[in-house]
């Protein structure tokens, strides 16, 4: 039997201050090509496990094995050259608001382009023409020149994924990709997101506030309380008693359409 | 009313009632702005771009200083049609500042449709005559109009391919070349590379300062603070009752906008003379035996000329709400002021104040040197006796004085916010 | 039980808390400092034989000096002893008993006395890790104040602290008023010279605005007004580019979250501050004062020079808090890209910072026009050389014409510059 895609084994993650516990000896692995949804409170260390991933937060204790290669011991150059194979999409966009669309949407191929190249700016045709074609798939081709801080939440958002597209990702995070918008935005952001699941055979791992969307695009969810695994399995398996036990006894589970 | 059936009079056209016509007659008016702001843009932008070639080749080549070389008429002639022009053609950079393009309304833009654009600027955007339809003359017979910019969609035209890129270009290469030409001289290059020496003896008081003259400065330094402090304590007094009359939202009507116009401009014109100046000035009139008195004179006039400013800006944009609800319960005009302004302001005026204290410690040290007493004069004394030693232990307490009043200043400040 | 100042806890705590009580002991003893010096100076000024120079020379026998600072410490001690410290008001605490509700007074002067046996001591209890000998053997504490809700304050101006404050801005207005020699009756008695002075100034002699003036000469040539107009906007202009362009760099190093955390990283960012801090606080025409020695007094070089360096360390300084203050997002979603530090900076920083560093540049600029009309007064140059000639000439109708044409210039710069600001924010 192959070794799984990427496996998460003892994670461990303490903020050094306040003694705080985010993660606490977190293993479970994936396969090529799932759509794991991770829920639970704020605070619960979703976030903190997306970062440890890519090492924007470097963990504590414990491994991180992605396609045979551990992670977590990486130097900082050959880590930034498995980051560009990691997309990456963000609760609040985090995108340069001052530069246009493409520009930003550029930034994402920044990890494959040496450093003088990059400093005056200089992105080649090509990388130009996937940044529209990019932009053209997200729905956002006519806002191409336009200012970011002109475009809504949802529009925003889709820049987010176009740039995560121009890396060409093998597996995308998403740390809460819809917790800053409506609804009817969430759907077609997390259809997106699907798409690039089925079609591209990206593997996405998200974080999402509301179980009712991870139940519709979940191929599995883990849930996560006070920076433990709680539950590991289809999204069907998932019933009230569980519910109730992710997010405390008081929680009402809020549908999302 | 009048007797005819319904349906049988026409209803009076917009124009003919006076209101009427006065919306028509300033809905031309913002029009006919709109276009001579383009015009003007363009035209000024020529006009520097002529004054400063003329300027940079008379230095360089004729050795003179001269502005246009030309009969003013040419000049004048030249920029007007100039600017017309290069508007015809379609991406000046007036209308690149406003965000518009000429482009052809229907068809091709043909030559001929350009050049009937520039004719009837000419006979009709000039005079104004052609403002009089919306859009204007020019633009309706030509078949030109002017449209917002390119769609987000499209790429822009990187800047060295529009007249209006390059024409910022040239502009700013020509005004470094001929300022830099006017302002460096071979001679004093040379001296910078050879003659640093001459300034060896201010950086020995780095090392070595001269102590005897410790006790002397710290004295005058005493004279420069209470300088500081007094012109803030006095300009205080006086600009807090003048920045409510210099409040746009609280002087209206036909008494309070003339005052408020007056004194925004009045202190405004005497923020921009360097308190320098004003310490020539008040030198002059109290004569040069009580400098430091001229010198508090000339911090306290620019102190109240910012202060004012600062206080008016603040109280202008105080929230309204307050002042609704206070109004609402039946007060007068004085409770309103004690009870919905006074509390919004009183922190921050404390902070400008304390900001204007901090400035004015710099400018103490500063008036001294045209002889306004006070650490300043001590220290031009020393450079005109050449004791350049001394001067640099004067600076350096400078340094530590100014530093010091900095950081407290701005403790304080972030204190209070 | 509460923490108390000075007594158990992590021994940082225990540094913080000293260090406020060292501070508020320091300012008590500056109060009284102030408050001795004044009336030395008040009664040198009336009493003492020897006339007092204008400046306010203060004279003190070589004894004096150790004699007053002794007694303005003695004074600081048992005002704190006693309870009624402006320093201890104004870091918020105030003298309270470890058990009970009052402090007897006997109980007051006694720690007043073993303040001065506690003080050599210091570094035993300090190492000990305990509060004060003399707080512990009179068994009272310094506690944070806070305000009884049952009691409400009365008017500020009506307490003991606002007497203390009227009486010393009273005593700063006194000693002030008599050290810079203010003298309200030289202003009515030369008014009418000064009315004079206006009156030509404002009757303003423009006969030299675009006619070189033959008398001036400057580098063998004759200037107009205009002319030196023209080349003091030019040496503002110079200034502006060749300081903003020094400074852009520099305010990256100069900026916390660039620089990162490492000790090669502090140490920069250390340099680069502590550069800007100081160069800022020498005035452009100080530094002037020094270029006219190095480059030619008069050369407008050494005017450029001394506003380019005091621009470097303003707009450093401004450029750098804009770095800090970028929104991290961006620069995370680079680094998740798999960007390097420069490309974070370039790509992330800088397209944030870049409208606001604008901004500043012009906003300096703005500035520097206004200095460069003055600099001449040391040698630096550009149309104060006109004004200080003319105004040396008592020729005060043309002093009136360059600062007319001075006003109008400052006065468009700072509208075209705060006009271009507001549409670049």
């Amino acid at each position: 039997m192959p070794t799984p895609y990427l496996v998460i084994d003892g994670l461990t993650k303490v903020y050094e201050r306040g003694q705080v516990h985010a993660l606490r000896g977190l293993s479970f692995s994936i396969e090529k090509g799932e759509f794991l949804v991770v829920i639970g409170l704020s605070g619960s260390g979703k976030s903190t496990l997306l970062r440890c991933i890519n090492r924007l937060i470097e963990p504590t204790e414990g491994k991180i094995w992605l396609d045979g290669t551990d992670v977590t011991r990486l130097s900082a150059k050959r880590m930034r050259r498995v980051r560009r194979r990691i997309g990456m999409i963000f609760q609040q966009f985090n995108l340069v608001d001052r530069a246009t669309t493409v520009r930003n949407v550029l930034t994402g191929r920044l990890g494959y382009i040496p450093g003088w190249r990059s400093l005056l700016g200089l992105f080649s045709s090509q990388d130009k023409q996937t940044a529209l074609a990019n932009l053209e798939r997200v729905g956002l081709r006519d806002k191409a020149y336009a200012r970011v801080d002109e475009l809504s939440g949802g529009q925003r958002q889709r820049v987010g994924i176009a740039r995560a597209l121009m890396q060409k990702p093998e597996i995308l995070l998403a740390d809460e990709p819809v917790s800053a918008l409506d609804p009817a935005t969430s759907h077609s952001i997390m259809q997106y997101l699907e798409q690039m699941n089925r079609q591209d055979g990206v593997t996405v791992i998200a974080s999402l506030h509301f179980l009712s969307l991870a139940r519709r695009y979940g191929t599995r969810i883990i849930a996560l309380k006070d920076g433990q695994l709680v539950f590991d399995g289809p999204p069907k398996t998932i019933d009230n008693a569980k519910f109730k036990e992710i997010y405390g006894e008081d929680a009402e589970e809020v549908e999302v359409r | 009313m009048t007797g005819y059936p319904e349906g049988y009079t026409s209803p009076r056209p917009e124009w003919t009632t006076g209101r009427g016509l006065y919306n028509a007659l300033a809905r031309r008016a913002d029009v006919a702005a709109k276009y001579f702001a383009m015009f003007l843009l363009d035209a000024g932008g020529l006009a520097a771009l002529w004054l400063l070639v003329t300027y940079a080749y008379a230095w360089y080549v004729l050795g003179i200083t001269a502005y246009i070389l030309v009969p003013w008429w040419v000049f004048a002639l030249g920029v007007v049609e100039g600017a017309i022009l290069w508007e015809s053609l379609g991406r000046s950079w007036g209308q690149k500042a406003l965000g518009r393009e000429l482009t052809p309304v229907s068809g091709e833009a043909t030559a001929i449709r350009r050049l009937l654009y520039f004719v009837l600027w000419n006979l009709f955007g000039l005079t104004g005559i052609g403002f009089v339809l919306v859009p204007p003359l020019h633009e309706r017979w030509s078949g030109l109009g002017l449209r917002r910019e390119r769609p987000s969609s499209q790429a822009p035209v990187p800047w060295y391919r529009t007249s209006a890129g390059l024409f910022v270009a040239v502009l700013l290469v020509v005004t470094l070349v001929s300022a830099l030409g006017v302002t460096l001289t071979w001679e004093s290059l040379r001296r910078l590379f050879t003659q640093a020496g001459q300034t060896v003896e201010f950086w020995r008081a780095l090392v070595r300062p001269d102590t005897t003259i410790l006790l002397d400065a710290m004295r005058d330094m005493i004279v420069t603070v209470f300088m500081a402090v007094l012109a803030t304590l006095f300009a205080v007094a006086v600009s807090v009752p003048l920045s409510f009359l210099a409040a746009r939202n609280l002087m209206r009507g036909p008494v309070g906008r003339p005052i408020y116009t007056i004194l925004r401009g009045a202190m405004s014109i005497a923020r921009s003379i360097e308190p320098i100046v004003w310490a020539i000035i008040f030198l002059v009139w109290v004569t040069a035996l009580r400098s430091p008195f001229a010198g508090i004179l000339a911090l306290w006039v620019h102190s109240i000329a910012d202060l004012v400013k600062l206080y008016a800006e603040r109280l202008e944009a105080i929230d309204q709400g307050p002042i609704e609800a206070i109004t609402a319960t039946g007060a007068g005009r004085l409770s309103v002021l004690r009870y919905a302004i006074v509390p919004q302001i009183v922190n921050p005026y404390i902070s400008f104040t304390l900001y204007r204290w901090d400035i004015n410690i710099r400018m103490a040290t500063v008036v001294g040197l045209v002889g306004g007493g006070g650490i300043g004069q001590r220290l031009i004394n020393y450079i005109w006796g050449v004791q350049y030693r001394q001067a640099g232990t004067v600076m350096i307490l400078i340094v530590i004085l100014v530093w010091a009043i900095d950081y407290l200043s701005a403790r304080l400040r972030a204190k209070l916010a | 039980m509460s923490p108390t100042p000075g007594g158990a806890g992590a021994p940082r705590d225990r540094l913080k808390v000293l260090s406020r009580r060292a501070f508020s002991f320091l300012l008590d003893w500056m109060a009284w400092g102030y408050v001795a010096y004044c009336v030395m100076y008040l009664l040198n000024y009336y009493w003492y034989t020897v006339h007092v120079d204008w400046w306010g020379t203060l004279t003190l026998p070589s004894w004096g000096w150790p004699v007053v600072i002794l007694a303005t410490l003695e004074l600081a001690v048992w005002c704190r002893s006693l309870g009624r410290s402006l320093g201890q008001r104004a870091i918020g605490v105030a003298l309270r008993p470890v058990a009970g509700e009052r402090i007897s007074v006997g109980r007051r002067v006694l720690r007043g006395f073993l303040w001065h046996l506690s003080v050599p001591l210091a570094p035993v209890w300090i190492a000990r890790g305990e509060e004060p000998l003399h707080d512990r053997l009179t068994q009272v504490g310094l506690r944070t104040e806070t305000p009884d809700p049952e009691r409400p304050g009365r008017r500020a101006i009506l307490t003991q602290w606002g007497f203390v404050s009227l009486f010393l801005g009273a005593l700063t207005m006194c000693v002030g008023w008599l050290i810079i020699g203010i003298n309200l009756q030289v202003l009515i008695r030369r008014a009418p010279q000064a009315g004079r002075i206006w009156g030509e100034m404002l009757r303003p002699d423009f006969r030299y605005f675009t006619a070189p003036d033959p008398v001036f000469h400057l580098r063998a040539l004759s200037y107009s007004i205009l002319d030196l107009t023209v080349v003091t906007v030019f040496m503002a202009l110079v200034a502006t580019v060749l300081g903003g362009v020094m400074a852009f760099p520099l305010s990256f190093l100069g900026a916390r979250n660039v620089m990162g955390f490492s000790p090669a990283g502090w140490a920069t960012y250390g340099v680069i501050r502590g550069f800007f801090n100081v160069f800022r606080s020498i005035e452009t025409i100080i530094w002037a004062s020094i270029f006219a020695i190095w480059v030619g007094y008069g050369t407008v070089l050494a005017g450029i020079l001394a506003l380019t360096i005091h621009t470097i360390a303003a707009l450093g300084k401004l450029y750098s808090e804009q770095v800090e203050g970028v929104s991290p997002g961006p620069l995370e979603a680079v680094w998740a890209a798999g960007g390097s530090r420069i490309q974070v900076v370039r790509h992330a920083v800088i397209p944030q910072v870049l409208p606001s560093f604008w901004a500043f540049t012009l906003y300096r600029w703005d500035i520097n026009v206004r200095m460069a009309t003055v600099i001449a007064l040391v040698g630096g140059g550009g149309i104060g050389d006109m004004l200080f000639y003319y105004k040396n000439q008592g020729d005060w109708s043309k002093v009136g014409a360059v600062v007319m044409v001075i006003v109008a210039v400052v006065w468009a710069m700072d509208y075209i510059s705060g006009r271009l600001r507001e549409r670049i924010a």
